[in-house]
């Protein structure tokens, strides 16, 4: 290295504890939840606590989660497992694309956003959003990485707990977890929402998404989701001034 | 290639880097290095967003409609009144979270009550 300008100083890294303390919040709180079910979804499907413990943090994403663990329950091969999770996670580019600008400050090097990146969850996305305009931006980094490392450690720690023991619940009690998790994305995405547009692709995404399966089985978020995306940005267009963001 | 196919002790992990993690971090990495100069305030930034958002919203939909584990226990009418439900109530409640869950949960465990009588 040329230049041995510590680069980790352009961050306040004291917003990385403020991110951590979440861990006693709603959203967590939800997260633990999600978690506590794929524990107990891993077991019945043979994998072992130690590929649990692999897959939780590594891959992040608990619809990914799902789609695997349902792939390797249905003996399905790797290539169709993998196109499946690939598709079903095409919505973390332009998550991560919504994010970088905003946890971005001069100096961040592009190594910075790659670890950051591969933190993103929708969860720690929206927080972090919805957050962000009260943290000073120096800050925003270090407290997206306090939070979403905190849920890592924590969730994984819960899920392989939830293995361990064999947990049974009444299929009620775990529908009632797992519901948590849609309600809880549509009422936060909702609220971190400012521009008309953004309010109309969540609708849209929450509509054409179920449409498409109709259609689409293996690839109803894709389809659903980027008609929608695109259908309430080319609305913005039409009716605002273009180079005017549409406050609501 | 299938989870079965070696009995090596690192199949397992080979087969969840290959089958899980890759297909899903590619995306965040390609993000990341696709971003370039998006400005925070920029009608890219609101394309890439509608995008996300709407992405998301049917991962939420796909919750809701076509779940899987216990939740598909329940019937679609009580999954779909009681996601509803919440969002109106979250709506009316000057959008508090936890009103919008609460009672969410509560059409979906009365639901589940009147429909197995």
């Amino acid at each position: 290295m040329p230049q041995q300008q510590n680069s980790s100083s352009v961050y306040d890294w004291s917003w990385f504890a403020r991110g951590a303390v979440n861990l006693f919040s709603l959203p967590a709180l939800i997260l633990l939840s999600a978690f506590i079910s794929l524990g107990g979804l891993a077991r019945e499907a043979g994998l072992s606590l130690g590929e649990l413990l692999f897959m939780v943090p590594l891959i992040w994403a608990l619809p990914s989660h799902l789609i695997l663990v349902a792939g390797i329950v249905a003996q399905a091969p790797l290539p169709a497992i993998a196109l499946a999770v690939g598709l079903a996670s095409i919505r973390m580019m332009p998550m991560t694309m919504a994010l970088v600008p905003v946890i971005k400050v001069e100096g961040s090097r592009s190594w910075h956003m790659l670890l950051a990146s591969s933190l993103v969850s929708i969860t720690a996305w929206v927080h972090t959003l919805a957050k962000a305009p009260n943290i000073p931006r120096r800050g925003r980094l270090p407290y997206f990485l306090g939070f979403a490392m905190t849920m890592m450690v924590v969730t994984t720690i819960t899920s392989g707990i939830v293995y361990q023991l064999a947990a049974t619940f009444p299929p009620l009690f775990m529908a009632g977890l797992y519901f948590l998790t849609p309600v809880y994305f549509a009422c936060s995405i909702w609220k971190t929402s400012k521009v008309k547009a953004e309010y109309l692709a969540l609708g849209l995404g929450f509509i054409l998404g179920p449409i498409a399966a109709l259609y689409f089985p293996q690839a109803s978020i894709l389809i659903g989701g980027v008609l929608g995306g695109c259908l309430a940005f080319l609305f913005h267009f039409v009716v605002s001034k273009p180079g005017k963001a549409n406050v609501l | 290639m299938f989870y079965n196919s070696f009995d090596a002790w690192w199949w397992p992990f080979v087969f969840i880097t290959l089958a899980g993690v890759l297909p899903t971090m590619v995306w965040r990495w390609a993000g990341a290095l696709l971003v370039g100069n998006l400005d925070e305030d920029s009608q890219g930034l609101l394309f890439v967003r509608c995008l996300a958002t709407s992405l998301v919203a049917a991962v939420i939909a796909q919750f809701v409609f076509y779940p899987n584990g216990a939740l598909s226990e329940i019937p679609m009418l009580v999954r779909a009144s009681a996601a509803l439900f919440g969002f109106a109530v979250f709506l009316r409640s000057g959008q508090k979270l936890i009103w919008g869950i609460l009672s969410a949960e509560a059409v979906l465990f009365l639901g589940v009550m009147l429909t197995s009588l």
